[in-house]
């Protein structure tokens, strides 16, 4: 049953598009211009004896020439007084901080080339994210300002202390506010040096503001039992896990703690146990945890109160119902079924909503507090600091500037400009502040509007900490000396409140002797320095029981989803959604992170207006089309994207797209969607009332999603838990006895290096496609290239849609059309794919050139100097994982959002070849990675432990689902794995015998 | 640090030989000031020199200010004659500090009388004389370089004008013969011969020319021959054996390495622990040449080799302070693998016991280093093949050498039968 599933990775493949069937045909994007040169005319094109003589002689007297050319000197250059700890070519680890979670720097030669996370990271466990692994590349951003800037131009340090201390003074004289804008800071002593600030200028007021906000959990929190905190969720502990939008394994909150804790229950080692959680999801638009779960049910933002209220009355509360989910008869059902497996798992079941109502996180509470989550699933006692902003205090702070009361503004780390949802009206408020300085790296959206840019540290040239949750420290190592003429933000504010110890590094230090050792425990300093990180351990959890009466919340609620549920012509709900790469646009003119294919749709450099399908065709509306987006203040022009999943009447677009001045890279990419945020009740919420036309015009997405098909074969595999418990071996498919061989059998005696991958713990994050960019040097190849299907990336996650029904079973291609109709239903596998090293590998017979070959520890090798770029190798791989360099991507003007300049050349891995143009190449196993592992139990004259060498995918993986080590050490951990019953190997009949074991997704319905 | 205290041991033994070589001598005056010479190079030059301050005062002019029985008990032991509190010995001591003058109770009254005596004659030396013999002495030598070139030039000029004035003269002479002959009669037949004779040579090449067989086998010959010259020369493109820059400091592998015999780890220090041996960072060339500063032969100046560490540090050898102006010396690589190839000395250094002479060549004889391997991959798959694995007594080689026993019954496990010669070991 399970091999006939139909899976396909686009529409176009689905329905079988012309253009599809025509394009699965090439092996590339554009065909070689073979016949045009084979043509008549190009054939009887006659080359005169001379002009043929002629151009042979002036070829063979410039290649002369050229190869006269004296080999280049290169010079050698030592330390003058080289540091004791450097060794050049032995790469060091510091520990520092990345967003609250403590990572691990390696530098090499004094400079950071690549972020890791810090295993004894309470949060991530030694995982990290996309933007961790990218955050690396941000430090050698040509875009940055190389000082501080007064009035537009250049100036010293000690030219803006006077002006900004002249004024502030000015400022305190005359009794006008002072204002400090920053996103949510968690750090105690960035905190510490605000409140000293703010005890010598008493008029400031620190404001925290995230652009994408939590306000409305923590205000419901307040208003539920009286805690103004953002709780602590335990997704490891939840049996049953339902969402409402959100999308707790992407973005939301503690998206890498909770991509561990998911795992963990759905991981190999708890199938083993014969034990699955089960994760029901209600959204608009497909997200990425949407996307992985168990169930997912296609929900509109005006119905999501009403299906809350619905599920609170089916699990005993009793709340009028203004209107019933009369549009949307899956949810109704399924809000009942819901229902009664959520009261089943009492006390191991958990409820989250991605809203920022208030209203509807006080019903979501009270939902929590009947199953009895608090105390068990949700922690209030040790709560996160990740999130602290306050939406009704910004906008209060909006009408201070426009009142002309504020007399100084400092912004930290925010960008109001872009992200507020009215630029126009914050900036013309802000022209009214006698002293606006912005900390930003660049000259953003914000620092522009400001008289005074003093650029902040990169946080790899930083000292700090951050105290993400109750009770965690954790500690910001400088990993290099500041590159630029930059400043913390802190010792700014030291130096303007003329502070006794005005070096921030003494600060922290001093703070944390203070503060921080004797309520964590941590030892000392340099002890503090080699961890990372203190953890004073968890505050006794205490169950809250909700007591609130709801009915003026239930009133609230109603009238919100009647504003957003208005009807008429062409007025959809929008849902408006961080990305995993981009968020809320901070990152932006990151590389990485805007080619990082979107885990779901697969666009890469863009935003876009997701639209399902059925709804489409009623609208007429094509893929590709551009759609003007229209609200009451504010209109865009984005191109539609077909995407399955999306509930009818609503579209998806995401945030941090459209901003106009990230830099190189990161500017005017996509369109700015935060204008369509609504500010109701007291905090912005992400979802609201527009109309939508077809404008006319397309625009092609650089997507990635078809650019390889699978033409029907059987590549992902997928069983129910039900079936699993029975069969372990469930929907691993058939397996194949090959009899006969063209290959000779090879032996591998020394190691034998294999790979396992468990479908059902991986999410599709892509943390693992970033991290192969940093550690093997793999060109950002930019939009026009995606768009010809040239993009680099070794290692790409393939996302593949199928149907599901109700009863388990699956649809079949026989019969596919019928079910067309319900194209909502669709669910979603991830499977990353690299080089499967085969044994006997396609590709490797056919190069002419012997470029790659096989070793004897069962890596497919590539190399780069012998490859003459034939492609055959890339034509003949049935897995599609060889990429070609079609420009000198590091050398090439075409190229300069990337490395196409010295400075951020510094950030490639010195260890791996920069390939040069006209070569192929591929995933190599982290060879480099093997090679000094393997060297390195050779100095200590040791057997090499089975985790000594971890691929780079592999070690950022959140939910560990790669797992990487020697097939000859039966001890190993991927042995294991590989001898687990839900093997399989993809292609597996064509007899190329991978090295890279896959291991069946299983689904809990 | 070992090698570098044999090195010492080393020196004093020379040392008492030298001394007592020379106590066998009878000591005139010129003597003395020889053997004043000899002993103040090995006693007193780490310290003081005669005409500038180094770690000591200047000597110049020393018997001037201070009486010789004075300084005879001040060189012998310094720090008694401070501690009993001789006033001038004080003095002296405070205007130094923190610096302390080494005592040498093995020097005799002699020995002092005959080093002051050499401090004398050097110190009547106008200090221009000798940087101006200095100078002299570095350009002479300059110049012997190219007298060596012009001179071998020359040579060959004269053999090849030699050559023409035999070939001349041999015209003449044959002239000269012919006329003899003319005068004697009846040779002009012979002479027609001759003609004739060369008149038929050419018709006989005409003919070698006109021979299609013979003139293909010709230029088959030529072409092959041709051909593997060119084959050789572009075989050897890129390849630079033998290469060797003119490096910003005159460095000497063999005074150092050589006849000093200081370890190559001394310096290089990445070797046995990293993919780089590492060229010295200037701190390293500091442990000694703070001190050790060649003055005896530059004439009590710094030798200006080791003046260019001073100057890179911004290094000020009188008052011993680094100063802020430094400049970073640019050796020129000498050794350059292709970016596209990993080459790690620690696996071949420490983990295979290779010594670095295998592929440096003879480094503790080089005055200057070249390129002494060609550093082809054919160079060194070749040693991958013929190399046996230092895999005893390293447990991690255990496993894979017994696997690989199995397989190879008797053979010799070489770097190649562990895949030593695979692409991805070393290009990636």
């Amino acid at each position: 049953m399970e091999s006939n599933k139909k899976y396909w990775k686009g529409l176009e493949e689905l329905h079988n598009t012309k253009d599809f069937v025509e394009n699965s045909k090439h092996e590339f994007a554009e065909p070689l211009p073979i016949e045009e040169v084979l043509n008549e005319a190009g054939l009887s094109t006659v080359t005169p004896r001379r002009d043929f003589l002629k151009a042979l002689g002036f070829g063979l007297g410039a290649v002369t020439l050229a190869a006269c050319q004296r080999v280049p000197v290169h010079k050698s250059i030592p330390y003058l007084v080289k540091p004791e700890e450097i060794v050049p070519g032995i790469p060091n680890y510091y520990s520092s901080t990345f967003n609250g979670h403590s990572v691990l720097v390696k530098t090499r030669e004094g400079r950071p080339i690549k972020v890791e996370g810090n295993p004894n990271c309470i949060l991530s466990k030694g995982s990290l994210d996309s933007k961790g692994q990218a955050s690396v590349l941000d430090l050698y951003d040509v875009s940055k300002l190389k000082g501080p800037m007064l009035n537009g131009s250049p100036a010293t340090w000690n030219r803006v202390d006077e002006f900004i201390k002249n004024e502030l003074s000015k400022a305190q004289s005359s009794n006008k506010k002072i204002r400090i804008i920053s996103s949510t800071v968690n750090s105690p002593s960035t905190k510490a040096v605000i409140a000293d600030f703010t005890a010598k200028y008493s008029n400031t007021k620190h404001i925290q503001v995230d652009a994408v906000s939590y306000t409305g959990i923590i205000k419901a929190n307040e208003n539920s039992f009286g805690k103004v905190v953002l709780p602590r969720y335990h997704f490891d502990k939840a049996d049953v896990i339902v969402s409402f939008s959100a999308d707790f394994l992407g973005t939301w909150i503690s998206h890498l703690e909770f991509n561990r804790d998911y795992a963990s229950n759905r991981d190999n080692a708890s199938l083993k146990n014969k034990k699955m959680s089960r994760h029901i999801h209600f959204e608009a638009g497909m997200s990425l945890t949407g996307s992985n779960a168990d169930t997912r049910i296609p929900l509109k933002p005006s119905e999501e109160g009403i299906a809350l209220i619905k599920l609170y009355n089916a699990l005993g509360g009793s709340l009028p119902i203004s209107k019933d989910l009369v549009d949307n008869p899956n949810a109704d059902k399924a809000i009942a079924l819901v229902a009664k497996e959520l009261s089943a798992a009492k006390g191991r079941a958990l409820v989250v909503c991605g809203s920022n109502d208030v209203s509807i996180q006080i019903l979501v509470n009270a939902i929590n507090s009947l199953l009895g989550s608090y105390g068990t699933t949700i922690d209030l006692d040790n709560p996160s600091y990740q999130y602290a902003g306050n939406d009704s205090e910004y906008v209060e702070f909006i009408n201070e500037m426009k009142r002309g009361e504020v007399g100084a503004v400092f912004f930290l780390n925010t960008n109001p400009a872009y992200d507020y949802l009215n630029a126009k009206e914050f900036s013309d408020a802000l022209a009214k502040v006698a002293l606006r300085v912005s900390f930003a790296d660049r000259e953003d959206e914000t620092a522009s509007l400001c008289q005074i840019i003093v650029p902040n540290h990169h946080y790899l040239e930083s000292w700090g900490d951050a105290n993400p949750v109750e009770g965690y420290y954790t500690i910001t190592q400088p990993t290099i000396n500041p590159v630029s003429s930059t400043r913390y933000a802190e010792e700014g504010f030291l130096i303007w409140s003329d502070a006794a110890v005005k070096d921030y590094y003494q600060y922290v230090q001093n703070n944390w002797s203070k503060n921080i050792f004797s309520k964590a425990g941590g030892t000392s300093w340099k002890h503090l320095l080699q961890i990372g990180s203190v953890y004073a351990g968890q505050k006794k959890i205490s169950s809250y029981t909700f007591t609130h009466d709801l009915n003026a919340v239930a009133q609230t609620i109603a009238v919100r989803s009647n504003t957003l549920g208005k009807k008429g012509e062409n007025i959809v709900e929008l849902h408006l959604y961080e990305n995993t790469a981009i968020g809320d646009g901070k990152t932006a003119n990151n590389p990485w992170l805007q080619e990082l294919p979107d885990p779901v749709s697969k666009v890469t450099w863009d935003n876009f207006v997701a639209i399902g399908p059925k709804y489409a065709e009623k609208l007429g509306i094509k893929e590709f089309d551009l759609i003007e987006v229209k609200s009451a203040t504010h209109q865009v022009i984005l191109p539609a994207l077909l995407q399955p999943g999306q509930a009818s009447g609503t579209i998806s677009i995401a945030l941090g797209y459209g901003r106009t001045k990230a830099g190189k890279a990161g500017s005017e990419v996509g369109k700015n969607a935060f204008p369509f945020l609504d500010f109701v009740n007291g905090t912005f919420q992400n979802a609201s009332s527009v109309t939508i036309n077809k404008v006319g015009g397309r625009y092609e997405l650089a997507q990635t999603q078809t650019h390889y098909s699978i033409e029907g074969r059987n590549i992902v595999r997928e069983t129910t838990l039900k079936d699993y418990l029975k069969n372990p071996s469930a929907g691993t498919g058939r397996r194949f006895e090959n009899k006969v061989d063209l290959w000779k059998e090879y032996d591998r005696p020394g190691h034998s290096w294999v790979m396992a991958i468990d479908l059902n713990a991986c999410t599709g994050c892509g943390a693992c496609v970033v991290a192969c960019n940093a550690e093997n040097n793999i060109p950002v190849v930019g939009r026009d290239e995606v768009r010809r299907r040239r993009e680099m990336h070794w290692l790409r996650i393939d996302r593949y849609y199928s149907f599901q029904e109700e009863d388990g079973k699956s649809v079949t291609e026989e019969n596919e059309i019928k079910h067309l109709e319900n194209m909502d239903n669709v669910s979603v596998v991830y499977q990353p794919m690299l080089c499967q090293h085969c044994n006997h590998a396609p590709c490797e017979t056919v190069c002419p050139v012997l470029a790659t070959v096989h070793s004897s520890e069962g890596l497919n090798q590539m190399a780069y100097n012998r490859c003459v770029g034939t492609r055959y190798c890339a034509n003949n791989c049935p897995y599609k994982v060889r990429r070609f360099n079609w420009f000198n991507y590091w050398n090439d003007s075409r190229f300069d959002n990337y490395l196409n300049n010295e400075f951020t050349q510094l950030a490639l891995n010195p260890d791996v070849t920069a390939r040069s143009r006209g070569v192929m190449e591929k995933c190599s196993m982290c060879v480099q990675r093997i090679q000094a592992g393997k060297l390195h139990a050779k100095l200590e004259k040791r057997p090499l432990k089975d985790g000594d060498i971890k691929m780079a995918c592999q070690q950022t993986c959140p939910t560990n689902a790669i797992i990487f080590g020697d097939a000859n050490d039966p001890e190993s951990e991927v042995y294991k794995a590989l001898k687990s019953e839900r093997t399989y190997y993809v292609l597996e009949e064509i007899s190329t015998k991978p090295s890279i074991g896959y291991q069946t997704k299983v689904r809990n319905i | 640090m070992r090698s570098i205290s044999l090195f010492f041991k080393g020196v004093k033994q020379t040392l008492f030989l030298i001394l007592s070589l020379l106590f066998i001598g009878e000591g005139t005056y010129a003597q003395s000031a020889t053997e004043g010479a000899t002993l103040f190079k090995q006693k007193c030059t780490s310290c003081h020199a005669v005409n500038r301050v180094v770690i000591g005062p200047a000597l110049k002019d020393i018997d001037q200010r201070h009486e010789e029985a004075w300084l005879i008990e001040w060189i012998q032991n310094s720090q008694k004659m401070i501690a009993s509190g001789d006033a001038k010995a004080v003095a002296l001591a405070n205007q130094y500090k923190p610096n302390v003058m080494t005592a040498f109770p093995e020097l005799t009254p002699d020995n002092i009388k005959s080093i002051l005596a050499y401090i004398k004659e050097e110190g009547n030396k106008p200090a221009a004389a000798a940087n101006a013999s200095a100078g002299g002495q570095s350009g002479e030598s300059g110049s012997n370089d190219e007298v060596n070139d012009f001179m071998l030039g020359g040579l060959i000029l004269v053999i090849i004008i030699a050559f023409l004035v035999i070939l001349v003269l041999n015209r003449v002479i044959a002239t000269l013969e012919r006329l003899l002959l003319q005068k004697q009669g009846g040779v002009i037949e012979e002479e027609k011969a001759k003609r004739g004779s060369i008149r038929s040579r050419l018709e006989h090449w005409n003919a070698l020319l006109n021979n299609k067989k013979r003139m293909f086998f010709i230029v088959l010959i030529l072409v092959s021959i041709l051909g593997t010259m060119g084959w050789i020369g572009m075989w050897d493109t890129d390849v630079h054996t033998g290469y060797q820059p003119v490096q910003p400091i005159k460095f000497s592998h063999q005074l150092h390495a050589g006849i000093n015999k200081i370890d190559c780890q001394y310096c290089h220090t990445g070797a046995y622990k990293s993919k780089n041996a590492s060229i010295p960072s200037l701190n390293v060339c500091m442990n000694c040449h703070s001190y050790v500063q060649a003055t005896d032969k530059y004439n009590g100046e710094i030798s200006p080799e080791i003046k260019k560490i001073y100057r890179a540090l911004d290094y000020d050898p009188t008052t011993k302070k680094y100063g802020p102006d430094t400049k970073p010396i640019e050796w020129v690589r000498i050794h350059n693998l292709p970016d596209f190839a990993y080459f790690n000395h620690s696996q071949h250094v420490k983990v295979a016991g290779i010594k670095c002479q295998k592929c440096h060549g003879p480094i503790q004889n080089m005055e200057e280093v070249y390129q002494y391997s060609p550093l082809t991959m054919k160079w060194c798959i070749n040693c991958h093949r013929e190399t046996e694995v230092n895999h005893k007594g390293n447990a991690y080689y255990d496993r894979i050498i017994a696997a690989h026993e199995q397989l190879k019954k008797g053979e010799k496990i070489t770097a190649a039968v562990l895949g030593g010669t695979e692409c991805g070991k070393c290009h990636y």
